[in-house]
């Protein structure tokens, strides 16, 4: 019996995608200063006096690698004060892609803990209207604190399923950066524990949430579709699926990283594809895989 | 209500909230700006909803934004403090005369008065004298959002 598992196998998948990986890649953790409370310089210089080492991700607005800090970065003044938040930089890029407006009705449909929903109501400088949504209410306690923290007050937070739930709206922007399988450089132990079975449940999963997401999205609203997985199935397979599916294009993304791939597995997928974005491991990020579609 | 409009009398607060435009989810407590109540056409499983006023505890615990807010009245009751008495103090010590860099409204032994660092709040302390010298007791703090960080999971 062939085991669809194991660090050998998802790296030989990745080889095949034409990237090889050591499987030792690591993330750097990275912050994000909150615009509407404070300008980059003031947070920095404070952390820096305090003796944190910061260098500036070139192609995020507000984010920052973490070099060094002598204390835990969760637990400093400048935090308590939502002065800035701990954001992966990879994950910091969904949402500035998608730069939601004051004027924007906007969704973020898998909200908890609530990184990217202050990311966002940060872009629409708590203009517009937000709503937030996720499965989890122990994750979403997490959010609401997120929330409070840094100064969000254009935000309604649901409790629910985002795959069927109906806000009585239709949206400008939606953020599906979807439940998924992850990836090792964020996850120890990852390897050990995932199978590609798993992968396929999430992808299936995925394809729901996209399903709704379409549906609820204003003609020519735009649908930000991010994952933090490395597996094709999850991301430019899906990809695939919405365009074969639904009323949508996709909207090229430039930024870090490479064109998603548009052969997989000897599929040969729609050269649309291409125009989202695949981050591979290394380099100070985790993994991501993000799309911006346009609804027709 | 009740313990919110103690709350904001206590600090000498000109801030009053109409009952009809609070909208209450458990014991917490927030306003909607005019967008966001056109907005809200749904209701079940709302769990947070716009500006959150903070939740009534044994004294009611303000949330970041009403201090902040509370923090920007002119009238209200402040002591202000350096770096170092504001770390302590969202740790959850109390502020000490000689950590006192300026106070502002009149205070009296039993007064409230927010606690401030730079332009910011970061808590809620009494007024209190011990041995002839002023300190601000902590009533609550900033500091109480890691120990929701911690229990929440």
């Amino acid at each position: 019996m062939i085991v669809l598992k194991g660090r050998e196998y998802f790296l030989g998948r990745y080889a095949e995608l034409g990237r090889s990986l050591t499987g030792d890649e690591a993330t750097s953790q990275a912050i994000r200063v909150n615009p509407f409370k404070v300008a980059d310089g003031e947070v920095v210089e404070a952390l820096e006096g305090e003796g944190v080492q910061l260098e500036k991700v070139p192609w995020l607005d507000h984010g920052y690698w973490v070099a060094g800090s002598p204390f835990s970065l969760g637990a400093s003044l400048e935090y308590l004060l939502g002065l800035y938040s701990i954001q992966e930089a990879a994950s910091q890029l969904p949402v500035q892609v998608l730069r939601p407006g004051p004027l924007d009705v906007a969704l973020d449909m898998c909200s908890a803990p609530g990184g990217k929903t202050t990311q966002m109501a940060a872009y629409m400088e708590n203009g517009g209207v937000l709503y937030a949504v996720d499965a989890s209410r122990d994750r979403l306690y997490a959010a609401e604190n997120s929330l409070e923290r840094c100064g969000v007050t254009n935000t309604l937070v649901y409790h629910g399923d985002a795959a069927v739930i109906d806000l009585g709206t239709r949206f400008t922007k939606i953020l599906l950066d979807a439940p998924c399988s992850g990836n090792y450089a964020a996850d120890h132990g990852w390897f050990s524990r995932r199978t590609l079975r798993d992968v396929e449940a999430n992808a299936e999963r995925q394809r729901l949430l996209l399903s709704r997401a379409v549906g609820l999205l204003e003609r020519g609203g735009r649908l930000l579709y991010s994952t933090c997985s490395l597996e094709p199935e999850e991301d430019e397979l899906n990809v695939q699926w919405l365009l074969e599916n639904h009323p949508v294009d996709l909207l090229p993304i430039t930024g870090p990283g490479d064109p998603a791939s548009t052969e997989v597995f000897g599929a040969n997928l729609d050269t649309r594809v291409s125009r989202c974005r695949r981050i591979w491991p290394g380099e100070g990020t985790q993994g991501f895989f993000v799309a911006e579609a346009v609804r027709l | 209500m009740r313990l919110l409009a103690r709350l904001l009398s206590d600090l000498n607060s000109g801030l009053r909230l109409r009952e009809d435009e609070v909208i209450r989810i458990n014991d917490q407590y927030f306003t909607l700006n005019p967008a966001l109540r056109d907005g809200l056409k749904v209701k079940d499983g709302l769990v947070y909803a716009g500006r959150y006023l903070g939740r009534d505890r044994r004294i009611f615990e303000p949330s970041s934004l009403l201090l902040q807010e509370l923090a920007s009245e002119p009238g209200t009751r402040k002591v202000r403090v350096g770096r170092g008495a504001a770390w302590l103090f969202v740790c959850g010590r109390d502020v000490f005369q000689e950590n006192v860099e300026a106070v502002e409204g009149e205070l009296s032994p039993g007064s409230h008065c927010l606690v401030v660092y730079g332009s910011r709040c970061i808590g809620v302390g009494r007024y209190e004298t011990v041995w002839n010298k002023m300190m601000v007791r902590n009533l609550f703090n900033l500091g109480d959002f890691l120990h929701r960080e911690g229990s929440a999971t």
